[in-house]
Order: C-alpha cells, then sequence, then structure tokens
C-alpha cells in the first residue's frame, strides 16, 4: 500500500473517531470498555470466533452492554476491537471496529435519527456530504428487486439477497421489518423482527434491534442456533446465563453496531478496510 | 474443480459451457447470514460481462483454456497484435474482446495470450505495469479531508483514480485487475 495514501486514511479514520465520540458525548451517553476475552462469543450460528484463553474474542460488545443496561445505566456505548474469524475481503477484516451504541426506551425506528446525526457528525469531520439517508422495508426491497418476491428458503433468501438487492442499495438507507427467523437478538412482532439494517455507498454499515427482552425466548433461539450448528458439524456457542439474567432486568431498549471501519471507507472513497487501518 | 475459496482473479472456470476468466471477487456476509463470493465474470469468447453469486463452498469446473506468453505488437484500428517471442507466430483480436484491458497495453508488453479449441480468444494483462501519467489536475497542498482521489489518464490510455498528490509526468505502478487502480509511485 502506497504510505502516503496510507496516512492520509489513518488522519481522516482518527478525525471521525473524534467526531463520533464527541456526537456521543454531547448526546449524553457513556462509553463503557466491555471485555475483549469472553466465555460466550454469540448468538448468530454463522458468527464464528477466534478461540482465546479458554474462551474466545468477543465477536461484539452486545452481551456485555447488556449486562451493563441491566445495571441501569441507560445510555450506553462501546467503540472497541471485534473479531470474526473465516472473514476476510475488501470489506471485511478478522480484527475490525464497531461503535455499539444503546438508547433506553423507544423502538428500532428511534434509532434511525441518531445514526443519522452520528454519520452526519463523522461526514463534517472529513468535509464529506452529509447523506441523506431513505427507509425501506425488506420486503419492498424484494418486491422491487426479486422477481417471485421473497422466498421462504434461507438458502434462497440470502442468494436473492446478495445477488440481486445489496448490488442495487446505493443510497445511503435504512432497511426494517426482517424475517422473524432471521432475527438475533430482535424483538418478533407478528412473523417480523424489529431489525434494522444502515446502508451507505453500498456497503452494510450496522444491525439494529428493538432489544429481546424475554429471557425464555432468548434461551430458545440459542438452542435454536446450537442445532444449526451441530447440523454444520460446527461446536454450538455456549449459552452465556449472564445475559440470559440481565436480559430479564434491562429496561425497554434499542441498540445498534455500526463498522467503523467501514464508515471511513463510506465517507472517504477508500477501497479496502486495510486502507482505513493499521494492519498486523 | 474450484471452490470458492480458491477464486482469484484472471482465474479461467467454465460456467454453462462457456469459457470465462474471474475479473472481479468478492467475500460477501450478509446480516445474520452465511457467506457467498460475489464474482464478475468475463466470457472469454464475447468479451461480455456476466454477475454470478456462489455459496461458499460451491465449486465450478475449470475452462479448458491454454496459455501462450506473447508480446503485445500494435493495433491497426480495432484489431489488436500480439507474436510469440520463440516461434514468430502471430494471432490477432477484436478490441470488444479486450474491453478495458486495452487500456494498459503498451508496445512490448508481455501478455498471457489465452486459446479455446485451438483458437486465441483473449488476454491476461500482467498483474502489475508501470506507466506514467499523462494528464491528471495539479496536487492541491495540505487538502488532507474529504475525496483525496482524483483521475488521471496514463500514457496506455486508461484513466484511473490516483491520490491527489500525483502529478503530471510522474511514474506509477498500476494494478491491471479490477479495471485498473493505483499501487504506488515509483521514483526513478
Amino acid at each position: 500500500m502506497d504510505p502516503q495514501l496510507h496516512a492520509l486514511r489513518l488522519r481522516q479514520r482518527a478525525a471521525i473517531v473524534r467526531a463520533l465520540r464527541r456526537f456521543l458525548d454531547d448526546e449524553g451517553f457513556l462509553e463503557l470498555e466491555p471485555p475483549v476475552l469472553v466465555p460466550s462469543p454469540a448468538l448468530e450460528a454463522t458468527l464464528e470466533a477466534v478461540p482465546a484463553g479458554g474462551g474466545w474474542l468477543h465477536t461484539s460488545p452486545e452481551f456485555a452492554l447488556k449486562k451493563a443496561l441491566a445495571l441501569g445505566l441507560p445510555r450506553i456505548f462501546a467503540l472497541t476491537p471485534c473479531f470474526r474469524d473465516e472473514e476476510h475481503g475488501p470489506h471485511h477484516a478478522r480484527e475490525f471496529t464497531l461503535l455499539e451504541f444503546y438508547v433506553s426506551g423507544g423502538r428500532v425506528r428511534d434509532l434511525e435519527g441518531v445514526v443519522e446525526g452520528l454519520v452526519h457528525a463523522a461526514a463534517r469531520a472529513v468535509d464529506a456530504a452529509p447523506p441523506v439517508f431513505a427507509s425501506v422495508t425488506v420486503a419492498e426491497l424484494f418486491a422491487r428487486h426479486v422477481p417471485g418476491g421473497e422466498p421462504d428458503d434461507d438458502d434462497a433468501w440470502f442468494h436473492a439477497w446478495v445477488h440481486l438487492i445489496e448490488p442495487a442499495l446505493r443510497a445511503p438507507l435504512f432497511v426494517r421489518d426482517y424475517p422473524a427467523r432471521h432475527a438475533a437478538l430482535a424483538e418478533v412482532r407478528g412473523d417480523r423482527a424489529e431489525r434494522v439494517e444502515v446502508y451507505l455507498g453500498g456497503l452494510e454499515l450496522g444491525n439494529g434491534f428493538s432489544e429481546l427482552r424475554d429471557p425464555d425466548e432468548l434461551r430458545d433461539r440459542f438452542t435454536a442456533s446450537a442445532t444449526a450448528r451441530r447440523a454444520q458439524g460446527r461446536a454450538p456457542h455456549p449459552v452465556d446465563e449472564g445475559l440470559l439474567d440481565a436480559t430479564a432486568r434491562m429496561p425497554r431498549c434499542t441498540g445498534i453496531a455500526l463498522g467503523v471501519d467501514r464508515l471511513v471507507m463510506a465517507l472517504t472513497g477508500a477501497r479496502t478496510i486495510d486502507e482505513v487501518r493499521l494492519n498486523p | 474443480m474450484y471452490e470458492t475459496s480458491d477464486f482469484r482473479n484472471g482465474l479461467k472456470v467454465e460456467v454453462e459451457g462457456n469459457p470465462y476468466a474471474i475479473v472481479y471477487f468478492q467475500f460477501v456476509k450478509p446480516g445474520k447470514g452465511t457467506a457467498f463470493t460475489r464474482t464478475k465474470l468475463k466470457n472469454l469468447l464475447t468479451g461480455a460481462v456476466i454477475e454470478r453469486t456462489f455459496r461458499s463452498g460451491e465449486t465450478v469446473g475449470e475452462a479448458p483454456v491454454e496459455e501462450q506468453t506473447m508480446q503485445y505488437l500494435y493495433n491497426t484500428g480495432d484489431v489488436y497484435t500480439f507474436m510469440n517471442t520463440e516461434t514468430f507466430e502471430q494471432v490477432e483480436l477484436q478490441a470488444s474482446l479486450l474491453g478495458d484491458d486495452a487500456g494498459f497495453l503498451m508496445e512490448n508488453l508481455e501478455v498471457t495470450v489465452l486459446f479455446y479449441k485451438g483458437r486465441a480468444v483473449n488476454i491476461t494483462l500482467p498483474n502489475f505495469i508501470e506507466a506514467k501519467v499523462v494528464q491528471t489536475e495539479p496536487a492541491v497542498k495540505g487538502n488532507t479531508s474529504g475525496n483525496v482521489m482524483k483521475a488521471a489518464k496514463i500514457e496506455t490510455g486508461a484513466t484511473i483514480n490516483v491520490p491527489i498528490f500525483v502529478n503530471e509526468g510522474e511514474l506509477l505502478k498500476i494494478d491491471t485487475r479490477e479495471g485498473g487502480s493505483y499501487v504506488s509511485r515509483i521514483s526513478k
């Protein structure tokens, strides 16, 4: 990589990170430092964690931050390195940086305003034009881009998403109302999960939820994930009992994790994730 | 057979009985979903580019393509001529088959010519070439914000994106894959 260009990108990154922290501080969010070494790395069957020290490196700070919500801290965030194994490419690195924040009260669509404010603050830090977001449902996207609409089969659903829908998402966009079976840790209403994804510059930037607060339902989802992983010949993720306990006690809340590296890429036009990070 | 983890730019694969070269590939993993590899494939017989998305671990056949190292000689209009420097055998290829690759050809450049059923059908450029900038806007001093890239025309004819500090007349190392991208300046 060109050293002069890399240095420029790192300056832009620092300016954006500074603006993100300042925006959240002004909005009354408390910054927390989540543990990186954890006994349970994730819920989702599709996430691979990096083993370390008898446990794993966290794939996101979600479990730790939910335990903090249960302590009575209502507006919190973490800006932290996260680790996901078997993910590599121009938009993926095994180690990457997430900004994850939680707001007590409200529904998932309330996150959209905070995310837009954050992205605008980041854009101003590098003199980029502030992106104007639109909001659309998953069902609308399938109706628009996929002949035959939304498939029931998961494999066909994701293939259509990756092949036909995602390449068409060039404008800044919030996508909401995912199928209930793709809820992860989101609340489900009817057959739809209260989940939102953020797209900027064609990049999937983040994923947010109205957070599930039913510990029995959460245990069922851990069980379903374990079953799916065993079927693929992979070890199931252990249940985090502390998370189940926190889930029962935390207030109604919403939360979202944003990829900081991708945000920097989208606002600066950098082509690869390596360009906007210091690399090992 | 190739698996998606074997994919690289320039790999020759057979899809529905036709030979293709991978000209772009990307690992994608949608939120809460499984991994895929999104590709763009250039049909070696027609030059047409199609998009194809493979599931991780899906396999694809190898295209029965033979390769020869040849030297680019010259073009006459839309016809590009290449020569095997040992046998002096020459082949001609149409610009429509070469696509964007034609913009990175300079005299005497060694390329790989692809033969399908005994007939020259396409080329593969070296991954990296060196070429001078012949036209670009002047550098802006002290600009560290916003978009730090600008367009530059290089001596072989293509236009690529370069950082703002690159000047006309400078020699660049250029990655010819995925339409051409700036790697670094070369000081001589």
